[in-house]
């Protein structure tokens, strides 16, 4: 473990009032697209197995290997796409705004590279409608890059002419599952595909396409300079590099900060929030998707082995969100699965219906009406909606699975204690100890 | 909740004869979008989010002559249009404000913020004021939770929200924004 300073902050000053964005004169003046000219040197096979030995593994959520994902495109198929996931909608996460708020030449850099070495003619950055200020700065950056031969030209060495397009959005999160956000790329709603066929043989427009997140390819270019060993040389033997965590909740100073992957969510809280406001007792590791960290789970290793030791689906987006112990945990609860059930995309039943129940389950929980089976009723439906694969579509499902199940799990008495135990079926209920 | 569709179909909206397609953003598109893209349909997204710039809202009529540019069906662009919540099928006041309502802004208070606009305007979310000024709409995650509470006035964020504050730089505002929707 050696993380000796930022890595993807670098060019962004901690202090708010010095931050800037970063124009393209800048970001060269500091170094930048060094590394795409020094890949451009380099044979594609050769980046592709930088990016494998470096142990860098997607940070859009799933941990999927980035290289490796890769190796998937069929030789000799050709056009191919890239689809740059910017859709960044999970509560709690806002690492790659961040990022493109100050230094959006980094992912034009890592969009470059990786075109350059997947033979990529046409990048899509899917980015999320709401973010308007930050597709004008990428839609501004772009124009500096092709002005300055980064994009519009043939990749060294083929006849592969690359171009890079900002295209946005319209309000919802289920374009940020990869085949929902394919589904929109191409004009249509947003609903997941069934797989297979994966993207890398049949994505957009029925083309093999890789889709990785901003963070991801924001990577490539410090990996291009420095090495493979470099890399790895931060973090944990299963995960490698250097992370963006975004804080929020209750701590002093709310923010995006970096660190190497394994980091203590204690130590990150302490050294870089200003601690906690108040009293600790539960945090989501990365985005509402992945559960919830129990009060005695305050010193989690934040890496991609969360999920397999703290009892949660995973790290997921490393957006952190801190709950101090005068919160409500079965409203925010119910806040959690009300954004699912309002974002579910309706294809598959036990997410519909699974998310919409269990929304309204919650609801009678808070308004006091809940009775002493609700609560094994809760994690029953909880329980049979998700549990990839099988019976849903995509992730979604999954997500409200271990989100409702690790607040059952570790905080039962704040639900039971809700529950109106004498009920009579049949009699006007009145509410137990009503809490809005 | 993306799935449902009747609460968002509305009833025709009366025909007129210039299209809201104008040739100046037909070309627009054209000229901007559809060499981006192997075929018209992916300009979907994009001659909405012009539609939605120029007009405010998507008239049913916009839904027709989209069909007819993109050389889609109309029921291949209504089933696209209704899905996406930024799409908005009804005219909303000159400000739409998007509060966010999700986790990070709902442990810092936003139905405090919520609270005041009813206080201040006497609107709840999905209304709007009778001056047709100001559209309020609860929304999810914004993407910038640090700033919790926080909405998006028309296209700009506004983070750390104090509530008094906020509806004061409400009620300062112009009766017309600037920059079009
Ligand atoms: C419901 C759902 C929403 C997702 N939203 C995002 C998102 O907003 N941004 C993102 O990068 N990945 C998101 N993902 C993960 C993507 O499907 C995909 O794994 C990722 O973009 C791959 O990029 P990476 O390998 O570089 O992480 C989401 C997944 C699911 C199931
Ligand atoms: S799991 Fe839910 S969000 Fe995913 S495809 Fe099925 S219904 Fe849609
Ligand atoms: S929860 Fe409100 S911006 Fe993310």
């Amino acid at each position: 473990m050696a993380f000796s300073g930022p890595v993807l902050l670098k060019r962004i000053p901690n202090d708010p009032q010095q931050r800037k964005l970063l124009r393209y004169a800048d970001y060269v003046a500091t170094g930048g697209y060094a590394s795409l000219k020094k890949a451009w040197g380099m044979p594609a096979e050769d980046i592709i197995k930088l990016v494998i030995d470096s142990g860098l593994r997607g940070r859009g959520g799933a941990g999927f290997p980035c290289g490796t994902k890769w190796t998937f495109l069929p030789k000799e198929s050709f056009p191919r796409y890239l689809a740059v996931n910017f859709d960044e909608s999970e509560p709690g996460t806002f690492k790659d705004r961040y990022l493109s708020d100050y230094d959006p030449h980094v992912l034009l850099e890592g969009i470059a590279i990786a075109g350059y070495a997947n033979k990529i003619s046409t990048s899509y950055i899917y980015i999320r409608g709401e973010y308007h200020k930050q597709a004008r700065i990428l839609e501004e950056a772009l124009q500096e890059a092709y002005a300055n031969g980064i994009f519009g030209q043939k990749h060294p060495g083929t006849d592969i002419v690359h171009n890079c397009y900002v295209h946005r959005g319209a309000g919802a999160y289920i374009c940020g599952e990869e085949t929902g956000l394919l589904e929109s790329l191409e004009g249509k709603r947003g609903w997941p595909r069934i797989k297979p066929p994966f993207p890398a043989v049949a994505g957009a427009f029925a083309k093999p396409t890789i889709i990785n997140n901003v963070e991801t390819l924001a990577c490539l270019p410090y990996i291009l300079e420095h090495g493979a060993a470099w890399f790895k040389s931060m973090g944990t033997p299963s995960s490698a590099g250097p992370k963006l965590f975004g804080v929020s909740g209750h701590v002093n100073k709310p923010g995006v900060y970096e660190d190497e992957l394994g980091i203590k969510m204690s130590t990150l809280i302490d050294k870089y929030c200003g601690g906690v406001k108040g009293k600790y007792r539960a945090a989501i590791p990365g985005g509402v998707s992945m559960g919830i960290l129990g009060t005695d789970q305050f010193d989690a290793q934040l890496d991609f082995d969360i999920g397999r030791k703290y009892n949660v689906l995973g790290l997921g987006t490393a957006g952190v969100i801190v709950m101090n112990d005068q919160t409500d945990l079965v409203v925010m609860l119910r806040n959690i699965v009300r954004f699912f059930a309002h974002e579910s995309c309706g294809q598959c039943t036990p997410c519909r219906e699974g998310t919409a129940w269990m929304h309204k389950m919650l609801n009678r929980i808070v308004a006091g009406y809940g009775t002493a089976k609700d609560f094994d009723l809760l994690l029953e439906v909880g329980l049979s909606m998700g549990s990839m694969p099988g019976t849903t579509i995509c992730g979604l499902a999954d997500g409200a699975n271990w989100v409702v199940k690790t607040f059952l799990q570790k905080f039962p008495d704040d639900f039971k204690k809700r529950l109106k135990r004498d009920v009579v079926a049949g009699v006007t209920l009145t509410p137990a100890g009503a809490v809005v | 909740m993306a799935w449902i569709v009747e609460d968002r179909l509305k009833p025709y909206q009366p025909v007129r004869s210039e299209p809201y397609l104008t040739a100046q953003i037909k070309d627009h598109v054209a000229g901007k979008y559809f060499p981006r893209y192997p075929n018209r349909r992916a300009a979907l997204l994009p001659l909405f989010h012009v539609v939605m710039h120029e007009y405010g809202y998507i008239p049913t009529q916009a839904i027709d002559e989209a069909a007819e540019f993109l050389g889609l069906t109309r029921s291949e662009v209504q089933d696209a249009v209704t899905f996406y919540e930024e799409f908005r099928l009804e005219p909303t006041g000159a400000y739409v404000v998007n509060v966010c309502r999700s986790i990070a802004c709902e442990l810092c208070g936003h139905k405090e913020v919520l609270a005041k606009i009813r206080d201040v305007f006497g609107i709840e979310p999905g209304e709007t004021t009778d001056d047709h000024k100001i559209t309020v709409f609860e929304v999810e995650c914004l993407g910038a939770c640090e700033q919790a509470p926080c909405a998006l006035i028309n296209e700009d964020l506004h983070g750390t929200i104090n509530p008094g504050d906020f509806c004061a730089v409400l009620k300062a505002l112009p009766a017309t924004p600037a920059g079009g929707h």
